[in-house]
């Protein structure tokens, strides 16, 4: 990234924090809507250990989600853009399962799998897995007919131009879907918690909840946002580094 | 393929799933607990008809009623950063640093700020709604050329005339796509509200059949919202297909 | 039809007889080639000259393997005829857009063809290396496609076709999209490699000065349905220099050629050709 851009994108969040640290309590605002900066950092020292574990508990249940996710979802995908019938078939019944609701998908799993990792993770998965799926569809649809006709061309077989042009081409509209299906995963995690369990950044939301902490959501709101961001500053980073061009 | 040859391929596609689903749960003495059998959901919901749309009624009414609030914030919002410049500084930060938090994590303050009514419901429909509808209009808005704009400026159009003749316009397809996407959030996002705090409506509907271990009630609840979110859901489409054509 | 060739006579490389290809059925049906026949001598440099609409594309696309010939027609290969599909990696295909793969360095996009062949990486990259100063593109190994000019991914586009070492290369207008004082710079430049590698050429190109120019027989082809209208030798000396251009024989070959190409033009203008 240019240091011109760098500078933009911590400028912004710097500008919101002094804006909240200075104009919240000029004006006053009462605490029960949008407490100041400094009461809200006081919380979160209070319960630093607690807040830490997890924010690392949900974060790992949404990521290892998130990685099942990108497995299945590309090879889906794939399998869907190269067999003509399978997506005929399967493609309606993927629409439909994926209009329900997480919180009654969440419900079914934790009827089948109880307050497991393995249910919260399995949450994320769900969620995650159809956009991931979807976009690399899409993805493997924008080859250039005359690209892959060059290829063959040259003698290539299927699995050849598969590799060499088909999934590169691929891959920037899979990195979409991968950065939809990463915040999907952790709203999985999250909403998965709420079936029960003891640690987690779902957890904290729900007890603050129960005492009407405010204070305390506001701290747990920011954690999220925190994790989201790092998370997918991560995908970004990797987008970056691996997945640089852009298919006209 | 025509139209109509792959909407019945569609259905079939769905009733051979269907069927499978119930040979498969009947043949291997699936329990009904871990997977009951679409005809048992099917007189589940018949059994109870009434009550159940009752609540799907509720849940449906908070939807639409926080997509329509959200879907305005968002595009008024788009219209405001695009005419007053120093109206981006302010409003654009914030709406970054809100979509960076998942919208589930701000469902318990709308149930401690609005209640455990309808309200909270709504709010949480329209923050959902309002962040993809500002991105696409904006986005929208933003792509008439430069050269195309100072063609209107040449005919002497102010800037609102060029937001009404040439920006709006050509906004109309992003903001249909920012509308579709907004939906699909806002009807997952008032089930997960209420699931935590409501008086009524599918997502409590679901939360207590889960405590009572009673998957044919959450099987029945989660067939009628997914039917009845399908069908708002292409109902959005159809209007914005009449509406936005040239799309 | 074949010709008296400059280079070794004997059996022809590649010979096109009766060529077609239709498209649809019935009413609808698109005849792009028909009856195309033709044949090329090793080492010889033939360039087609094709208004729009002419069914260029679909015979090259023949040529290369990408689309089976109608079956009353068919292609002789190195003696033998062809069956669809076998001339797939038979033949050195450039297309006229350079269709590089913008995730590779421009040497890894030199070497895309030897790399389906089969080659090692390592060894594909080194032969490649070596051509870098020859096509112009010294230092430019490691720069990514959307770093260099439409002339530069032209020739980087040219290197793969020349690495891919087989006996008959196609060029489809590789010269279309560039300058008038860029293309006539390559022009001669691809005359040199061509006599330096010693390879068969079909040349494709709507610009009458440059089939002249370039070709040592040169045919025009019909709009739709394409066919070869008219073809004859050209024995201009050679090597060609930029002065020839404007001398008398020039002229007058261009002076036919251009009474055919009228024809055909003023037909694909009026909208008769099917």
């Amino acid at each position: 990234m240019t240091r011109k851009g760098l500078l933009k994108s911590i400028a912004a969040p710097l500008l919101l924090l002094l804006a909240w640290a200075t104009i919240v309590p000029a004006l006053a605002v009462p605490e029960r809507y949008l407490p100041a900066l400094g009461p809200i950092l006081q919380n979160a020292r209070a319960v630093s250990g607690e807040l830490l574990a997890s924010v690392a508990h949900t974060g790992w249940e949404a990521v290892l989600g998130f990685l099942l996710a990108i497995v299945f979802g590309v090879v889906w995908g794939i399998l869907f853009a190269k067999v003509g019938w399978l997506e005929r078939s399967l493609f309606p019944i993927f629409v439909a399962l994926q209009t329900i609701p997480v919180v009654a998908f969440g419900a079914i799993v934790v009827i089948w799998f109880g307050n497991t990792l393995m249910a919260k993770v399995f949450i994320s998965f769900f969620l995650a897995f159809f956009p991931i799926a979807v976009s690399t569809l899409h993805g493997m649809r924008m080859g250039d007919r005359q690209r892959i006709d060059l290829f063959r061309s040259f003698g290539a077989s299927q699995a050849k131009v598969f590799r060499l042009v088909e999934l590169p081409t691929a891959l920037p509209a899979i990195m979409v879907g991968l950065k939809t299906g990463l915040s999907l995963a952790l709203v999985g995690a999250i909403v998965g918690e709420w079936f029960g369990d003891t640690v987690g950044l779902g957890v904290m939301l729900l007890q603050a909840l129960y005492v009407e902490d405010v204070l305390r959501v506001w701290v747990l709101i920011i954690a999220t946002g925190l994790l989201g961001s790092l998370l997918y500053g991560l995908v970004s980073l990797c987008e970056r580094k691996f997945v640089w061009w852009r298919i006209e | 393929m025509s139209r109509l040859a792959s909407q019945a391929q569609v259905l079939l596609a769905i009733a051979g799933a269907l069927i499978v689903w119930q040979l498969v749960v009947t043949v291997m003495h699936v329990p009904v607990f871990i997977l009951p059998t679409p005809t048992l959901i099917a007189s589940h919901v018949a059994g109870n008809i009434a009550q159940m749309l009752g609540h799907l009624g509720l849940t449906m009414a908070e939807t639409v009623a926080g997509f329509a609030i959200g879907s305005l914030i968002g595009a008024l919002l788009a219209i405001l950063v695009m005419q007053v410049k120093p109206a981006e500084a302010l409003i654009m930060p914030v709406a970054v640093a809100v979509s960076m938090v998942p919208t589930v994590a701000f469902v318990p303050l709308a149930l401690i700020w609005f209640g455990v009514g309808m309200s909270s419901k709504v709010a949480i429909a329209a923050l959902a709604v309002s962040f993809p509808v500002l991105i696409n209009t904006l986005t929208g808005l933003r792509r008439p050329e430069q050269a195309h704009v100072n063609l209107y400026r040449s005919f002497g159009a102010s800037s609102l005339a060029i937001l009404w003749r040439l920006r709006l316009p050509a906004a109309l397809p992003s903001l249909a796509n920012g509308l579709r996407v907004g939906f699909a959030r806002s009807t997952v996002v008032v089930i997960v509200t209420e699931m935590l705090g409501a008086y009524a409506g599918i997502g409590q509907v679901i939360y207590q059949a889960t405590a009572q271990m009673d998957s044919t009630t959450v099987w029945a609840a989660v067939a009628l919202s997914s039917m009845a979110s399908l069908l708002l859901y292409a109902l959005l489409v159809g209007v914005l297909r009449k509406t936005i054509w040239w799309n | 039809m074949s010709m008296m060739p400059a280079a070794p006579s004997g059996q022809p490389l590649i010979e096109l007889v009766n060529l077609s290809k239709r498209f649809g059925e019935g009413a609808n049906q698109v005849v792009a080639v028909k009856g195309v026949n033709m044949s090329l001598q090793k080492g010889e440099f033939v360039t087609l000259i094709g208004p729009s609409g002419s069914g260029k594309s679909t015979l090259f696309n023949m040529i290369a393997g990408l689309l089976p010939p109608d079956a009353d027609g068919g292609i002789v290969f190195a003696g033998r005829e062809q069956r669809h599909g076998e001339l797939l990696g038979k033949v050195s295909f450039m297309p006229q857009r350079d269709l590089l793969l913008p995730w590779r360095t421009v040497l890894d996009n030199a070497i895309v063809a030897l790399e389906v062949e089969g080659m090692r990486k390592k060894d594909a990259r080194d032969k490649a290396r070596a051509l870098f100063a020859e096509f112009g593109l010294a230092g430019f190994e490691g720069k990514y496609p959307h770093e260099l000019s439409g002339g530069m991914r032209q020739r980087v586009a040219l290197m793969r076709t020349f690495l891919f070492e087989r006996d008959l290369i196609l060029l489809d207008e590789p010269f279309g999209a560039l300058d008038a004082l860029t293309r006539s710079l390559m022009q001669r430049w691809l005359l040199d490699i061509w006599a330096h590698h010693k390879r068969t050429v079909l040349f494709i190109t709507h610009d009458i000065d440059e089939a002249i120019f370039m070709g040592d027989k040169v045919a025009v082809m019909s709009t739709r349905p394409g066919t070869i209208k008219y073809s004859e030798n050209i024995d201009l000396p050679r090597p060609r220099e930029a002065a020839v251009a404007t001398t008398p024989a020039f002229s007058a070959i261009k002076k036919r050629l251009l009474a055919v190409v009228e024809e055909e033009s003023l037909k694909s203008f009026e909208g008769s050709g099917k």
